[in-house]
């Protein structure tokens, strides 16, 4: 039985019971922890809409040991990154990156570094840099520090040393042509998107979320979502939300 | 649960298919009913039949009802040229209980959830712009709930809805963020209609 204490992003919930609700938080110290908010779906709750998706609070719970769920005591606004909610391209990337750090973390398991890049990706979608090119600069950095960095030096396949004519991207990194050629699954890149792919991960945060590249932004997201898909065993839900909203407007359609 | 009798386990198992009962609390509920009089579980189980049975989906605004076209869609004296939308049968009767609005509703049953991956073809969009086609329809009121769905479903409509030119608005911010609209009291949802302010 312990106390705990950390700032955390709310990363999802749904109720549980009359008026209680189970959210899912992803803190600085203790990584992903899933917690029971008594009473919080009541309109006069004690946690007053804190604990809406992507507010960053401090939390206080309690762990009883007893159970995979601990109790939610307190939590605390620190920031409500409410903007992100306005708009549904906003909202869209937001709740992709949310996905990303849901899904590919274990309970319990603490990152540091990927606490960190989840409240800076939620900040820069507060601000003038398109909500796609914020969430491809996440996906990139997230899968480098989550260990799943793709290989773009040499085939997937058959290790051979990359630049190569024709480059497609696969499961894990960059795949020569011969070995594209006997896996449907491959989509092909351009070089100078594999070039992009570097830049952004190797980049100051700032520069990579305004670097034009142009449509490689597109394929670049295209490929995180599909790595994305394959680690945790299915497509992402929120790329499905996002196909759907956009359908309404044809001209924003980028990806993931 | 092999160690209790099939009739137990079968209804521990029924039980625990509900939302937000889990195996503690189903066990709790059977050994609950196998103490009480047989005519009160009797008629548990009858309205359970009678609820499937009888009630149905309105065909024109998706409330539960007894009758297709349902008590207000039928019902002359409703003002028409207003549609209010909603999430879910229990949010029509919330706004029911103020007692302050005349118009119609449309029931969407659900509402966008990007982490859910429920989009606007999962829900009753399609029915709604039908609906709006038809013409009558002079302001549509968002009442979908304040937190994060209600407010992409409300985002979504207005921009959906925008091109046919009626007049949208949105029950007033008022209403505290994170709540479920079936629970905020009278006063504050009659307020926040009133307050109701256009969007998109
Ligand atoms: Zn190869
Ligand atoms: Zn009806």
């Amino acid at each position: 039985m312990a106390l705990g204490k950390s700032a955390a992003v709310v990363i999802g919930s749904f109720p549980l019971g009359e008026s209680d609700r189970v959210v899912t938080f992803y803190s600085r110290d203790f990584g992903k922890i899933r917690g029971v908010a008594k009473a919080s779906r009541r309109i006069r709750s004690r946690f007053a809409g804190a604990l809406e998706l992507f507010t960053l609070g401090e939390m206080v719970f309690f762990d009883t040991g007893r159970s995979e769920l601990v109790r939610i005591d307190h939590f605390d606004v620190l920031h409500p990154f409410d903007r992100v909610r306005r708009d549904l391209e906003r909202l869209g990337q937001a709740s992709w990156i949310v996905e990303c750090v849901a899904r590919l973390t274990a309970e319990h398991d603490r990152h540091v570094a990927l606490y960190a890049l989840l409240v800076r990706s939620l900040r820069a979608l507060e601000g003038p840099v398109p909500p796609a090119r914020v969430a491809v600069c996440f996906g990139v950095r997230a899968l480098e520090t989550l260990g799943h960095r793709p290989r773009l030096d040499a085939c997937t396949v058959c290790g051979r040393a990359y630049p190569f004519p024709r480059p497609a991207l696969g499961a894990g990194g960059v795949v020569c042509e011969a070995c594209a050629r006997e896996d449907a699954g491959m989509v092909t890149a351009r070089p100078a998107t594999l070039a992009a792919f570097e830049w952004l991960r190797s980049e100051r945060w700032e520069e990579a979320l305004v670097m034009p590249i142009g449509r490689s932004e597109n394929e670049i997201g295209a490929f995180l979502d599909a790595q994305v898909s394959r680690l945790i065993g299915q497509p992402t839900r929120t790329a499905k939300f996002l196909r759907d909203v956009r359908r309404l407007e044809p001209t924003s359609g980028v990806s993931p | 649960m092999t160690y209790y009798p099939e009739p137990v386990a079968r209804l521990i198992e029924a039980l625990q298919q509900l939302p937000g009962i889990g195996p503690k609390t189903a066990q709790r509920l059977t050994f609950f009913l196998l103490k009480r009089p047989v005519e009160e579980v009797r008629e548990l189980s009858e309205s359970l039949l009678a609820v499937k049975d009888r009630i149905v989906s309105c065909r024109t605004c998706f409330n539960v009802t007894e009758g297709d076209p349902c008590r207000i869609c039928a019902d002359p004296a409703r003002d028409a040229r207003l549609l209010c939308v909603v999430e879910e049968p229990n949010d029509l009767l919330a706004m029911e209980r103020t007692g302050e609005y005349r118009g119609r509703y449309h029931v969407l049953l659900g509402a966008l959830s990007p982490l859910d991956g429920v989009g606007p073809d999962d829900i009753k969009v399609k029915e709604l712009l039908a609906r709006l086609e038809g013409g009558e329809t002079a302001e549509v009121i968002l009442a979908t709930n304040p937190n994060v769905e209600g407010e992409a479903t409300a985002l979504y409509l207005a921009k959906l809805l925008r091109p046919l030119g009626i007049r949208i608005t949105r029950i007033a911010r008022g209403l505290p963020v994170g709540g479920d609209l079936e629970y905020a009291d009278q006063v504050t949802l009659s307020k926040a209609l009133e307050g109701r302010r256009e969007i998109g």
